[in-house]
């Protein structure tokens, strides 16, 4: 009788033991999540005081970086990696993308740790907990870079960023076609009347007609976005008088300067034409340079032209490195993001993609301040608009994108065009409320 | 004397595999007992958990908290884990269940056949009993489970997240907590005047677009096909070859590379067609003709695949019955209405269907070649080819709107599952099954 209850108790053991990890298996999500919190809030703790964040042992870290910055993170990488001995992975993904990604690869532990956004998306992190706040070099990030950047990476009072480069769009000239910028759009038509030749592929100005983030200005002669500097979601001014104005402009300009369809212009066409000497001004942002100047092109250049006789106010966006609430390295995750934003790493970076500093020791460095080119970038960036930082932003791209294109391609009222675009933000940001 | 049979099932009843230890089964009621106690020690203390997680989604959100300099994550629910860890738990206890029962229905079996005077069966018996006789079950179990696991839960995963409102910016975890709305999401998709306004505009096009692709190809392949195989045609190896090509490139290359041909302003399509004094068409720009192109571009895409098919069913139609129309007088369309599309039809019906069902989903094509565009002013985040897939994809990806796009996988769903069962049935493969032997 003893011998069949010992085997019984074995052979039950035996089983409850494969079971378990079975069992384990099931529910590694709540598991694993009580236990990536206890690790670091004990590593922190003790990190506190010192003047440099001690990162966690054998950390190694994921960064994400889009395609224009591969030479720069991997460059700013190696050096971290000599001094800090931790491991620097780069994975290749499109800066206005990353926030979407880590929705959904972030809590499950597949985030990179190191991110990098442009802040309009920060809105949309933070309400989603995706980022720790940059505490522990709060202070120096706040003092080193400019008020604009700071406050653009600042979300509820609370600094999440840390930033690395402030960009905005502006004119790019070639000055073998025209030797100086216009000053108004007016100008641009008068130009484009002798210039364009649509069977030689000779046009005055492109810029992605389709894309709101490059069509702002013809919204800023009267309109905005979100009222209270982008804070509040239920003031939307996007189909005012001086909108709608600045909008109709837009809509002539198909016949005087670009007549094509919306979709027909990409970044690449644009980019070959300009390159090919036959695109005499095109509207882009910094992380064109390099590109135009491996193409061999006198280019400079200036501010974007007025419309309807008031300054063009372009989007500006300030991209910073985050670091994810769910990094397994929150500590070397930090002290990257801090290493690769220092004033010596935007100079750095600045020579290597052409990125414009946030740091204002930086801006004020004399291989900034001599160079043409980002002298007229920071002109157009004091008269820019930051985009909106709340996550109510992400529902006006693709609403107002549309009513631009209707208004380019089937030249519909601009008015109309625009009340339906803010219609339908409206009845994105209210959600279900809507229905009720 | 059948007192076994009842004392053997409640034994079982009250602890897995004790009435098999009374039927003097020790090995299979010990096996039993081991997963009861498993069940007892891992399983049951964790439905709480489970039910609760998936009834109430969660109630603690996370939040930081500051220790020494930093800010410290502090762990909160996750929605979404919570119901997926939920639902494995609830899907193990139901595997568990099965067992409880077949446990059962063994011990009263098992102590019937010992009413009868039988001696049960040992251990190496029954193992024999099973690896023979019931060998199909036995392999059919795991994959069973399998099955169980990897499909059915992902499926009730997504129907169950119709039902929340997982959406940016607001339900977000795990930050802010998922919450059941039932059918509101639904109700917003089919009422509220953005949401219904775009579904129902590309619901139209996605049908639309299913019939007119599915057809064109079909047709086209067929002709194709009749136009190789017929006895005149010379170099047969050669058209094939030819034919095939466009099916051996992969789409994502081919159809990227045709993007750049169709460009409405700097594509060398419409620069050719300037050179021959005709005008410029709006390819990919302006709604009817982005159709129009997606539809033309499927069609090289698509109709190699069909020429393969029916090619194979052409050489399977015997050769007596063209010789006996010859003989008849029967002119060549004559063949082809009575013998060849007849014989077709009949053989590849359920795999029109499929086609059909398969271009309701066509991801590639529309994705690649237009990405939905061009944009549409009066869609919620779509564009005038997005088909519901495309558009789900952008929801998901782009938007967040995790529960929207949830509702339209399940309408797709239901849509597809009809429209297959009912043609099918109503197909004559389906009818005269006897047709071909």
């Amino acid at each position: 009788m003893k011998k069949w209850l010992v085997m019984t108790m074995i052979a039950a053991m035996f089983v409850v033991a494969a079971c378990g990890a079975n069992n384990n298996g099931g529910n590694t999500g709540t598991n694993a999540n009580t236990g990536a919190t206890e690790a670091p809030s004990n590593n922190a703790g003790t990190a506190g005081d010192g003047e440099e964040i001690t990162p966690e042992e054998g950390a190694t870290l994921l960064v994400w970086e889009s395609k224009e910055e591969r030479p720069f993170i991997e460059a700013i990488g190696k050096e971290f990696t000599e001094k800090y001995g931790i491991e620097i992975k780069f994975e290749e993904l499109g800066a206005a993308d990353q926030v979407n990604k880590l929705i959904s690869d972030g809590p499950a532990g597949l985030g990179a740790d190191v991110v990098v956004f442009p802040h309009d998306n920060l809105g949309k992190a933070v309400s989603a907990g995706l980022v720790l706040p940059n505490d522990f070099y709060e202070e120096q990030s706040r003092s080193e870079n400019s008020e604009v950047a700071v406050n653009a990476v600042t979300y509820d009072n609370m600094l999440y960023g840390y930033p690395r480069s402030v960009e905005t769009y502006a004119l790019f000239y070639n000055k073998a076609l025209i030797p100086n910028a216009p000053q108004t759009f007016d100008e641009i038509v008068e130009f484009a009347k002798t210039f364009n030749d649509p069977a030689a592929n000779k046009y005055a100005l492109m810029w992605e007609v389709g894309n709101f983030y490059f069509n702002y200005p013809f919204i800023s002669t009267g309109g905005y976005v979100y009222g209270d500097n982008g804070q509040n979601k239920d003031d939307i001014g996007l189909n005012t008088e001086g909108a709608v104005a600045g909008v109709e402009y837009y809509g002539s300009l198909k016949d005087s300067i670009l007549p094509m369809n919306s979709g027909d212009i990409t970044y690449d066409i644009k980019k070959g034409l300009f390159t090919g000497g036959t695109l005499a001004m095109d509207i882009n942002g910094p992380w064109t340079i390099a590109d135009y100047k491996a193409a061999g092109i006198d280019f400079g250049v200036a501010p974007l032209p007025s419309i309807n006789g008031q300054p063009a106010s372009s989007f500006s966006g300030v991209k910073a490195f985050y670091v994810n609430s769910f990094s397994k390295y929150p500590n070397a995750a930090r002290l990257f993001a801090r290493y690769a934003s220092t004033k010596e790493a935007q100079l750095k970076d600045f020579e290597m993609t052409g990125a414009i500093p946030a740091n204002k020791e930086a801006t004020a460095d004399q291989a900034v301040q001599e160079n043409e080119i980002v002298k007229g970038f920071v002109e157009q960036f004091n008269q820019s608009t930051p985009m909106p930082s709340i996550p109510e932003m992400g529902n006006v791209w693709s609403p107002i994108a549309a009513a631009f294109s209707d208004v380019w391609n089937s030249g519909k009222n601009a008015k109309e065009a625009l009340d339906n675009a803010v219609q339908q933000i409206k009845d994105a940001n209210n959600g279900a409320a809507a229905a009720k | 004397m059948n007192r076994h049979r009842g004392i053997a099932a409640i034994l079982s009843v009250l602890v897995m595999g004790l009435g098999q230890l009374y039927n003097r089964q020790i090995v299979k009621g010990l096996l039993y007992m081991a997963v009861y106690a498993a069940a007892w020690i891992y399983l049951i203390p964790q439905l709480g958990t489970a039910i609760w997680g998936v009834v109430t989604l969660g109630e603690k959100t996370q939040g930081f908290q500051k220790v020494g300099k930093v800010m410290v994550r502090v762990e909160g629910d996750h929605s979404i884990y919570l119901l997926i860890s939920g639902l494995i738990t609830l899907f193990v206890f139901a595997v568990f269940l099965i067992l409880y029962i077949l446990n059962i229905r063994d011990a009263y079996w098992t102590g019937k056949r010992r009413d009868q005077g039988e001696q049960p069966a040992g251990f190496k018996q029954s193992w024999a009993h099973l690896t023979d006789k019931k060998f199909p079950y036995l392999m059919l179990s795991l994959p069973a489970v399998g099955v169980l696991f990897f499909t059915i839960m992902p499926i009730i995963f997504m129907i169950m997240l119709a039902f929340t409102n997982y959406a940016s910016p607001n339900h977000i975890p795990p930050k802010s907590l998922v919450d059941w709305v039932g059918f509101e999401t639904f109700t917003n998709l089919l009422t509220l005047k953005t949401w219904s306004g775009t579904f129902f505009g590309v619901l139209t096009w996605t049908v639309i677009w299913a019939i007119i692709a599915t057809v064109t190809t079909y047709f086209g392949g067929m002709l194709v096909a009749l136009l190789v195989e017929s006895k005149s045609i010379r170099f047969k190896k050669m058209w094939r070859t030819i034919f095939i090509l466009p099916y051996a490139i992969p789409q994502l290359i081919s159809l990227l590379v045709m993007r750049n041909l169709f460009n409405g302003q700097f594509g060398p399509i419409n620069q050719y067609l300037s050179y021959f004094g005709l005008g410029k068409l709006p390819w990919l720009t302006d709604p009817l003709w982005a159709k129009v192109t997606v539809i033309l571009v499927n069609m090289w895409v698509g109709i190699p695949v069909s020429m393969v098919l029916i090619m194979g069913i052409l050489t399977a139609i015997p050769k007596d019955l063209y010789e006996a129309a010859d003989v008849d007088g029967a002119s060549g369309l004559q063949k082809f209405r009575i013998i060849t599309l007849p014989f077709v039809l009949f053989s590849t019906a359920p795999i029109l269907i499929m086609q059909f069902a398969g271009n309701i989903n066509n991801f590639n094509v529309i994705f690649l070649l237009t990405n939905g565009d061009p944009v549409n002013g009066n869609y919620q985040y779509a564009g005038s080819t997005d088909l519901l897939v495309t558009w789900l994809y952008k929801l998901t990806l782009n938007n967040s709107q995790f529960n929207m796009s949830a509702a339209i996988g399940i309408i797709i769903f239901i849509i597809i599952a009809t429209l297959s069962i009912w043609s099918y049935r109503r197909s004559k493969s389906y009818k005269e099954e006897d047709m071909i032997q």
